[in-house]
């Protein structure tokens, strides 16, 4: 069984179609990049995964359990890490998580053990009493990722998790996540940055306009070329001739 | 928006001409069509708002003809108050409820060569630009009528009504001029955390300055003397208040002199208020405004959720969905510097009505049945700001309800833990205003009474704000002011407020009925107390029950509602 299956979403704003039927099946276990220039949908889309954002048409199920029919359950298996939110700031860090667990109708001593776990991991124990409005937008991106995996999910998704996270959170960041694929998670986070997910990725998805352009393993869509050429080609980027902005 | 600036610049004369007040005017007027594109909804409560407007004017037109008819000392004691009336009304009125319009953001110039004074004529310019602005000038123009009429056929007649016209527009300039001013200045000072424990000060100063004015004029009109009313006329007409509204009076006399005065005072009045607000527009441009950095917090507990509950609430609440929202909003209410700015408007205002009602009732000798109903509809009022604080509840938190949505919270859960937080956090302050104004009146009996109604508003008003928060969230700008609503859309919903708020009053009424019935006994009195607590329960419980239902439906939509665009 797919661990999210998208069926034929479809959202529109006004009069712009922001995505135009996406159908995605990401396997279990799998490390999977959602890639995609910016104004593709990648941040309507998984928005529209998880719950967020109720889509014109479609669905949307993680492991098995219709997002929009049956969100208890399906919220209760995944972990989010939406893009541009801001968190409830005006707490320390050690509350947020805190704040989230019990949100999730988690345990005291439960909550308690994985904060202290978590924060010491991500290496945000030292400014336990700092306020998440204070906090650098790495360590933003880290305590999220934290929020996220607060009650151990099945499925992670992440909406640009890399986006300003300095190199050695960003190794950090990938050491956890390939941790928790290996011991049977998924994960699918968006991205625009080629190196990232040509070094983690099991699966890759292009997606541009809000349609999905290619899909595949990481190997089959690259067909043995360099990924970003294959991207570039596939959303259709312009080169400069030369001849525009003469006058700079 | 500042782009369009620019480009209205570029494209008239290519580059080098400075902004004129016109181009402003025209940017807001655009931003105000482009915000009701493919919005049914936000043109339909504009047309109301509009037609509310017209209909409050058209009465105030009615009514300053109508003066005209009467003595002289009438209109001159009509035209003094009507115009308190206005410039308090402009100062005043979006501190407690509405906030101003910011839709031109003075950060968003902040990187284009506009020069200071150029900007803020602009601003100003555009703040005209609105509903309530031209129904201000269109009811103030009845006094142009009236002294028209009045003096049409002496010989300085001509004069004088060009002096109410003068009047009429320096009058709502300085009632535009002073909204913008007082709520910058207020703003700047909630923002710190220093001062706020200031605003309780001011809370006491204000409230104790508008209770003998209410008095005064209270006990003028229920004594019908005149000349009560035209001694206070004559020291409002010598401040900036009702100075611009009496001018046709001075000139219709000839009394050239005294009218210069008042026109110098009332321009000299405009030029420094107009210079201290062009002051904080140039410090919320580059970003003084934007809040000092939060403090650490203080040690906390051992565990994680130790940290997170208070420790006043330790023990009493158990830490779960519901406790660990009450935590936090209780905490947000003077953490976060807009909700702080909310709670002190509605919090001094709830002071002060109770204040200034009894204060005005115990003055005007006529005690009994009449004031103990003025007592019972005051407090009335101030539990229904109270629970109205929640009207638009998840703007304060913007997408931060992301989170919520994502752990599945149940509707229910959520909005009952909110309201309790609001309780724990008003209810107190409430109390102790009750109490005060009980004691001051000497009328200690009162008390079951007014806590009684205070219960079954401040319930009722929480029903109300929970089913209005759900259905028509809209989202606050991410703004350094505290004050600031968007344009239309906001304002058309702080509109919806204003109807819930009397739907709230209308919910409680029959508690209302049966403290004028009961009040009066001492056991009758406890039993307004057990049935006030009763139906404010059973109202709370109801609205947030059937609210609840709903935010489970409709929490998506509530999320993009008030997700701030960018």
């Amino acid at each position: 069984m797919a661990a999210l299956a998208l069926r034929g979403l479809v959202k529109r704003f006004d009069t712009k179609i922001a995505v135009a039927g996406v159908d995605l099946d990401v396997p279990a276990g799998s490390f999977y990049g959602l890639l995609g220039p910016n104004g593709a949908g990648k941040t309507t889309t998984l928005s529209m995964a998880v719950g967020l954002l109720r889509p014109d048409a479609g669905a949307a199920f993680v492991l098995g359990h219709n997002v929009w029919a049956d969100p208890v359950e399906a919220k209760r298996r995944i972990g989010v890490l939406p893009d541009g939110v801001r968190m409830f700031d005006r707490l320390s860090g050690a509350e947020l998580l805190a704040y989230t667990g019990l949100l999730r109708g988690m345990d005291t001593a439960a909550v308690d053990a994985r904060a202290r776990d978590l924060l010491d991991v991500l290496g945000l124990a030292d400014s336990g009493r700092t306020l998440v409005v204070d906090y650098s937008a790495g360590m933003k991106k880290k305590i999220g990722l934290a929020c996220a995996l607060l009650h151990a999910p099945r499925l992670l998704v992440l909406d640009e998790p890399f986006e300003s996270v300095d190199p050695v959170s960003a190794a950090l960041i990938r050491d956890i996540l390939h941790r928790y694929v290996h011991g049977g998670g998924t994960v699918i986070f968006s991205s625009h940055v080629m190196e990232v997910v040509e070094k983690l990725c099991t699966h890759v998805a292009i997606l541009a306009d809000g349609a999905i352009k290619t899909v595949g393993t990481l190997d089959q869509v690259r067909g043995g070329r360099d990924l970003e050429e294959v991207f570039v080609e596939m959303v259709g980027g312009r080169t400069a001739t030369g001849q525009e902005l003469s006058w700079l | 928006m500042a782009l369009a600036v620019e480009a209205a610049t570029a494209t008239t004369t290519g580059a080098g001409r400075d902004p004129r007040a016109w181009d402003f005017v025209r940017l807001k007027l655009r931003l105000l069509r482009n915000g009701f594109r493919g919005q049914a909804w936000r043109v339909v409560a504009f047309v109301f708002g509009l037609l509310f407007g017209l209909w409050a004017a058209g009465l105030a037109v009615l009514g300053f003809s109508v003066s005209a008819d009467a003595s002289p000392d009438v209109g001159f004691v009509v035209a003094a108050f009507a115009g308190t009336a206005v410039v308090l009304g402009w100062t005043l009125v979006p501190l407690l409820f509405f906030g101003v319009d910011e839709t031109l953001d003075p950060a968003r110039f902040a990187l284009l060569p506009v020069p200071r004074m150029i900007l803020a004529r602009g601003m100003l310019a555009a703040a005209f630009v609105g509903v309530p602005a031209a129904a201000t000038m269109l009811g103030t123009s009845g006094l142009v009528l009236a002294a028209g009429r009045r003096f049409g056929e002496a010989e300085l007649g001509a004069a004088a009504v060009g002096a109410a016209f003068v009047g009429v527009v320096t009058g709502l300039t300085l009632g535009v001029v002073a909204s913008r001013a007082v709520t910058s200045a207020f703003a700047a000072l909630l923002r710190s955390r220093r001062v706020r424990d200031l605003a309780a000060v001011i809370i006491a100063v204000l409230a104790s300055s508008i209770g003998p004015l209410q008095w005064a004029i209270t006990a003028a009109v229920q004594q019908g003397s005149l000349d009560q009313a035209m001694r206070i006329a004559e020291v409002l007409s010598w401040t900036p208040l009702a100075a611009p509204y009496v001018l046709p009076y001075d000139v219709a006399e000839g009394q050239w002199a005294v009218a210069g005065l008042r026109l110098a005072i009332t321009l000299g009045t405009i030029a420094a208020l107009m210079w201290w607000w062009s002051g904080t527009i140039e410090s919320a441009m580059i970003g003084v405004a934007t809040g000092g950095a939060a403090k650490p917090v203080k040690g906390a507990g051992t565990g994680a959720v130790a940290a997170l509950i208070p420790r006043a609430l330790r023990g009493v609440v158990r830490p779960t969905a519901f406790g660990a929202i009450l935590a936090r909003e209780s905490r947000f209410w003077w953490r976060d510097a807009r909700r702080r700015a909310s709670l002190v408007s509605i919090l001094m205002a709830s002071a002060v009505l109770p204040i200034a009602l009894n204060l005005a009732s115990s003055g005007a000798a006529s005690r009994g049945r009449t004031s103990e109903l003025g007592f019972s509809f005051a407090v009335t009022m101030a539990g229904t700001m109270g629970g109205m604080l929640l009207a638009n509840q998840f703007a304060f938190d913007g997408n931060a309800y992301t989170a919520h949505l994502l752990a599945g919270v149940p509707g229910r859960v959520e909005l009952r833990a909110r309201a309790a937080a609001i309780a724990l956090v008003a209810v107190p302050v409430q109390v102790v205003v009750v109490v005060a104004v009980t004691l001051l009146a000497g009328t200690p009996e009162q008390l079951p009474t007014g806590f009684g109604m205070l219960a079954a508003s401040f319930g009722s008003a929480i029903a109300a704000a929970a089913v209005l928060s759900v259905l028509a969230p809209y989202a606050l700008p991410e703004n350094a002011n505290p004050f600031a609503i968007n344009s239309g859309g906001g304002s058309a919903k702080g509109m919806l407020a204003l109807v819930a708020l009397i739907g709230t009053l209308v919910i409680s009424m029959p508690v209302l009925v049966a403290a004028f019935l009961l009040g009066s006994s001492a056991a009758g009195a406890w039993l307004v107390l057990a049935i006030g607590l009763a139906y404010g329960t059973a109202a709370a419980l109801l609205g947030t029950y059937i609210a609840g239902d709903v935010l489970e439906r409709r929490g998506p939509e509530v999320l993009v509602a008030v997700t701030p665009r960018r």
